[in-house]
């Protein structure tokens, strides 16, 4: 054999054995994961795990619960918020997207995208510790409640932030791929431009805007930084519902973070059965969105 | 300034909420430039907001706040520079070891997988860039951490150079198992940009090189030479999620606050993992709340640079 073709075998197999290095890691998380995990939650009780409170250093097990209804009470709150900002902000960027001010309002949205999550998390303590003595005594006033500094709601705004951004984005390439010839119809036949853009076109972009919705849903369910200094965590229930949005409250990525770095086996375990149904929920709702952009297509 | 500050960020949200509504309503498309223009004014209050926390620690320690490591709470003494050697030491590691997986990646599933196994695999990488970092972290804390250690103390006892970087370890925690986790994490997103420019490489450029006699291996090359803009893209990409990654670092970096790692097997800090450490209870403490905003504004400051530099490179032709 002479040298280009040699150097033509070992190049190529150099690059697929990189490759396979290179995918490989996340098949060795998910296995690692649902390895050690799943027997936990076996152990404990599939029941009883999900709905009972986090064990102590003493305790023989222990569960998620309140942590499981915080992350699910957060996320929902947070891309109920973040899908209200980010798709109108995603049709404007695309739609308009040879407007000088749409330009420039996209680098934003780009720079929000890479924005360090732990800096959104500080930004929103930040704001909040602002704007809560000028808040509370109104709502105090007015409802009866107040909001703490650490909070469900200051957990929902840090993941609404970082989801606004991975919303915006893809609505955008979403809606700069329609065709000139369907925008012309859409805004013919309206004769409206927030019906031409929100009814007609909505529906030519829509699978591929629901499953960034869905995808954004999955990201924002396993975010641990932007938790960390806003919805701070709990390993309590709470007797009234809305002190899920006005008090701390726990979240499953924050008690994995928590109960790995303690010496106590019991709470170990219980972090790796909690990685297990967090890989379970984003592996669904990521499965999900990947059904929802390619039906019909 | 707080007594001011508060109502007027209140009312300031409050009226630009409402403006925004009535817009809408009225004239749709100014309404939606209004929200365009908040994204602007978000990152805008970021930056200030760090900035007017972080004045105390600015105005005390000056230049130095950057220039030394080195964390005393009872002398309230910072410096932030270990993390700073922290943050850009992992980040760099992490690059180095990821940019090769990365363009290997993008390259073979473009040359050599079947559509439906090509489906598969993009599907997997994406699925990575969509995990929990905090899961990363946990299987790094219990399972990397042992066959890190095992790989540092090989490169440890390999001849200088490299020997010369490393240092035997029992821990198995500190810069460069992080560096090998972080590289781990980022090459799903540096391969999405690479895969998708070299989709992109038009078949006539393909045939060209081909009919030149060029052989498979050389075929590649060229077309990742084509395609070296989206390989720059993809590098800030993911040099921006390894420079702001938190928790999973946090939690196989050692947690080394003091002073300057001495060699990449050391323990070490990374200026975000040391907000995560330490912002719980910093308000103990005088001067370690500024000191903190500090590190996140000139955490934050360079991710914006970084993503222009980025965006430019993506979309210069």
């Amino acid at each position: 054999m002479n040298r280009r073709a040699l150097i033509n075998r070992a190049g190529q197999a150099l690059i697929v054995a990189l490759a396979v290095l290179g995918a490989l890691p996340v098949v060795l998380v998910i296995v690692d994961i649902y390895a050690r995990g799943v027997p936990a939650i076996v152990r404990i009780g599939v029941v009883e795990f999900l709905t009972g409170l986090p064990p102590t250093p003493l305790d023989e097990a222990g569960g998620i619960g309140p942590a499981l209804v915080g992350t699910l009470v957060m996320a929902a709150m947070g891309a109920a918020m973040g899908i209200a900002v980010g798709f109108p902000l995603g049709v404007y960027l695309g739609a308009y997207r040879h407007e000088r001010l749409a330009a420039v309002s996209q680098s934003f949205t780009n720079v929000l995208v890479e924005y360090p999550t732990i800096a959104v998390g500080l930004f929103v303590y930040a704001a909040m510790s602002l704007a809560l003595p000028a808040v509370n005594p109104v709502l105090r006033a007015t409802l009866g409640i107040e909001v703490s500094q650490f909070s469900g709601l200051a957990g929902a705004l840090a993941l609404a932030i970082v989801m606004v951004p991975y919303v915006a984005i893809f609505t955008a390439s979403a809606y700069a791929s329609v065709g000139r010839e369907l925008r012309e119809a859409a805004h013919a036949i309206t004769g409206d431009e927030a019906k031409a853009l929100f009814v007609v076109l909505r529906k030519a972009a829509w699978r591929a805007i629901l499953a960034s919705f869905l995808i954004g849903t999955a990201k924002i369910m396993g975010e641990t930084a932007p938790l960390l200094f806003t919805a701070l965590g709990n390993d309590y229930y709470y007797a009234s519902p809305h002190e899920y949005v006005t008090g701390p409250v726990g979240a499953v990525p924050l008690l994995i973070y928590y109960m790995a770095q303690t010496n106590y086996e019991v709470q170990n375990e219980v972090a790796y059965g909690a990685a297990a149904v967090l890989i379970t929920l984003v592996l669904a709702v990521f499965v999900l969105a990947r059904l929802t952009s390619r039906e019909g297509l | 300034m707080p007594e001011i500050s508060g109502p007027l960020l209140v009312f300031g949200v409050a009226a630009y909420v409402l403006s925004l509504l009535v817009l809408v309503r009225l004239r749709l498309r100014w309404g939606l430039r209004l929200l365009g223009l908040g994204m602007a004014a978000l990152v805008g209050a970021m930056m200030g907001l760090f900035l007017a926390e972080a004045l105390p620690a600015l105005y005390r320690y000056g230049p130095s706040l950057f220039l030394r490591a080195e964390w005393d709470p009872p002398r309230e003494a910072y410096g932030l520079l270990n993390a700073l050697v922290g943050t850009a030491l992992t980040a760099s590691l992490a690059l180095l070891m990821a940019m090769p997986l990365a363009v290997s990646f993008a390259a073979a599933v473009n040359e050599y997988a079947h559509r439906r196994f090509k489906a598969v695999l993009s599907n997997l990488m994406d699925l990575s860039a969509a995990m929990p970092t905090v899961v990363f972290g946990l299987w790094g804390l219990f399972t990397l951490q042992q066959f890190a250690r095992w790989a540092n103390n090989l490169l440890a006892s390999l001849p200088p150079p490299v020997g010369w970087l490393f240092t035997p370890t029992d821990t198995g925690l500190g810069i460069f198992t992080a560096s090998v986790l972080l590289a781990i994490m980022v090459t799903p997103y540096a391969a999405a940009v690479i895969r998708e420019g070299y989709a992109l490489i038009p078949r006539e450029i393909v045939e060209a090189i081909y009919a030149m006699g060029a052989t498979r291996f050389e075929a590649i090359l060229i077309k990742l030479r084509y395609v070296r803009s989206y390989i720059v893209g993809g590098m800030f990409l993911a040099l921006g999620r390894a420079l702001g990654e938190t928790v999973a670092v946090a939690m196989v970096v050692g947690g080394n606050l003091s002073r300057l790692p001495t060699s990449l097997s050391d323990t070490g800090i990374t200026v975000s993992s040391l907000i995560a450490l330490q912002f719980p209870n910093a308000h103990a403490y005088q001067y370690m709340v500024p000191t903190l905003y500090a590190g996140a504004l000139l955490l934050a400051s360079v991710s914006v640079v970084l993503n222009l530099i980025a965006v430019r490179y993506l979309f210069r032709r």
